[in-house]
């Protein structure tokens, strides 16, 4: 049986999907205790996981370094990476959406947009026909319009709640996000029949 | 950002003289292999006008190189190879009426966008067989290609074959707009599976067309993608017939364990008109190269003619293939002023026996004991 190497996003994704693995049949160790390791063995089903960063997941998955990968719509749409993109596992459901203060417009003269992706804002705004200025920040999006840097933000919402305790309110509902299946263009083809077996153990798994 | 003295434009490499050797072994190995099959070198321009070749090519225009010539027209780096192939073939078969086998070993230019490091120049190895519409000339290009990866004792590799014509008559047996076989087909060239089923499910059709379509993308033999086909067809009959007598050669030759009949597979390169394939192999992370029926491609010249064939990206085949040390034996002959004449009668003769022989004039050399050990051998000339 040749080893699968499997690029995983560190956290609460990586705990999920785990976990739809071992519900899937497949034999993994049950004990993590140490969550700082970096690379978890599963002897047993010869499979190896890759602890990453989300946004890295993709990266290493189209360089091959990894086999497969689990990685989030939202990641896939803000890099464009030559990746399968096999299956929708449904897990950490979430939305990208437009949020802002509430009763506020863009601004006339210098519209802008803060956000995290600014691939994703910079094309929703585009196809409602406004020109906007993307401003890409790293972290704590909310604070853009509260101390006006932007009239609105691009984020990811998973309950709103964020948005609320910071006095935002959500705009546009953008796209819909879940985690995705992903594998190397190569490793797809060369190690198909255990890929294929896979895909179709976790469909199973998915749509119960 | 200023520029550093030593950087190059974005994606432009020095290869240097360990890559350029294997490179060169790899041209040579190609060359031979083509030129064993018929297939003769052919040398086409570095630029081209935008309005033909650059537009022909398939290439995405944000990928070209543009300048402009002293008359103000738009120039391109050429993108490919396939492209001022077919103009070649073209011009040659507008006189005579024969197939022509050509093939190649040229860089391309594509600009990258993404993480500067990619290269934006790099060197493609193929062939293309121009005036054969029949069903051996894809299997004869299949072959070469097997046979290069063979020769360079590639370990692990696959072929993935499609029809992007029956693809397209599948999807309309299934009563579907040309807009709705659009919005399938880039779903496949970008690969993502969870899009075309989202597609598939939001069409207006049985729950058994609908499993059926999802299930196009599992076919992994000829012999699977009969459920899709409709024999009373005669298109689909002539072309389904056409892949099972190539699988069967494919077949006889040995291939049958490296080839993927996958009748979902579709390729970026929008000119593919018929059978079109990727080959992959263990080592990189991305595709060999690829290859495929482009007679659409000939149409744009004019000319109502079959053309198929294939191109492998050097730098990838260079990736996976094993390192073959076969470095020859490198002498250094040292001189002074007073041994001039009989360094360079030395240098002549050990060249004579085949050796590669470096004449180095010794006081010009600073770090003359680091120099040394570069060499096999060393003649002190006194």
């Amino acid at each position: 049986m040749e080893e699968l190497t499997i690029a995983m996003p560190k956290g609460r994704i990586f705990e999920e999907a785990y976990e739809l693995l071992a519900q899937a049949g497949y034999q993994l160790p049950k004990e993590l205790d140490d969550s700082r390791k970096l690379i978890v063995e599963a002897p047993d089903e010869r499979i190896r996981f890759i602890l990453a960063k989300p946004m890295d997941v993709p990266v290493y998955v189209e360089h091959g370094v990894a086999d497969l990968g689990i990685a989030g719509k939202d990641v896939l749409l803000e890099h464009d990476r030559s990746v399968h993109e096999l299956l929708d596992l449904g897990i950490s459901r979430c939305y990208i959406a437009s949020a802002g203060l509430p009763g506020t417009k863009l601004d006339d003269v210098t519209p802008r947009v803060a956000t995290k992706y600014p691939t994703v804002a910079s094309h929703f705004y585009r196809s409602q026909g406004e020109q906007v200025e993307i401003i890409e920040l790293n972290g704590s999006i909310e604070l853009a319009p509260m101390i006006g840097l932007a009239e609105r933000i691009v984020d990811i919402v998973s309950t709103g709640k964020t948005l609320q305790e910071n006095g935002l309110v959500e705009y546009e509902k953008i796209v819909d996000i879940t985690s995705r299946l992903i594998a190397n263009p190569v490793s797809y083809r060369l190690k198909q029949d255990r890929i294929n077996l896979l895909v179709s153990r976790l469909r199973k798994q998915v749509s119960e | 950002m200023g520029i550093e003295m030593f950087e190059k434009p974005l994606g432009m490499r020095d290869d240097f003289p360990r890559i350029a050797r294997k490179k060169a072994a790899l041209r040579n190995n190609g060359i031979a292999i083509m030129e064993a099959s018929g297939f003769e070198l052919i040398q086409t321009p570095t630029l081209e006008y935008y309005d033909t070749i650059g537009k022909i090519s398939a290439i995405s225009e944000d990928a070209l190189f543009k300048l402009l010539d002293n008359q103000g027209n738009t120039l391109v780096l050429r993108p490919d190879m396939t492209s001022p192939i077919a103009r070649v073939a073209a011009s040659k078969l507008l006189k005579e009426k024969m197939p022509v086998r050509l093939g190649y070993s040229s860089t391309v230019f594509r600009a990258q966008r993404r993480e500067g490091g990619r290269p934006a120049e790099f060197e493609q190895m193929g062939i293309e067989l121009i005036g054969d519409d029949s069903f051996y000339a894809d299997a004869e290009i299949m072959l070469i290609a097997a046979e290069l990866l063979n020769r360079l004792k590639i370990g692990k590799i696959r072929l993935v074959v499609g029809h992007t014509r029956l693809l397209q008559l599948v999807f309309e047996r299934f009563g579907l707009t040309d807009e709705e076989i659009g919005k399938l087909k880039n779903a496949l060239v970008s690969k993502n599976r969870v899009a075309y089923e989202e597609l598939v499910n939001a069409f207006t059709m049985s729950d058994k067309q609908q499993e059926e379509l999802k299930a196009l993308t599992a076919a992994a033999s000829i012999k699977e993608w009969e459920k899709w086909i409709d024999l009373d067809h005669a298109e689909q009959a002539g072309l389904y017939e056409g892949m099972t007598k190539l699988s069967e050669l494919i077949e006889r030759n040995g291939l049958n364990d490296t080839v993927t009949y996958d009748l979902s597979f579709s390729s970026h390169m929008t000119y593919y008109t018929g059978l079109v394939f990727e080959v992959y192999g263990a080592g990189s992370g991305f595709p060999l190269g690829n290859g495929g029926r482009y007679d659409g491609l000939m149409k744009q010249f004019g000319l109502q003619v079959g053309a198929t064939g294939f191109g492998f990206r050097a730098d990838r085949l260079l990736e996976v293939m094993p390192e073959q040390e076969e470095r020859k034996l490198q002498t250094l002959v040292l001189f002074t002023e007073q041994t001039e004449e009989q360094a360079h009668a030395k240098a002549c003769a050990l060249r004579g026996q085949g050796h590669n022989v470096t004449l180095q004039y010794a006081p010009a050399v600073a770090a003359i004991e680091e120099f040394r050990t570069l060499f096999d051998e060393i003649y002190d000339v006194n």
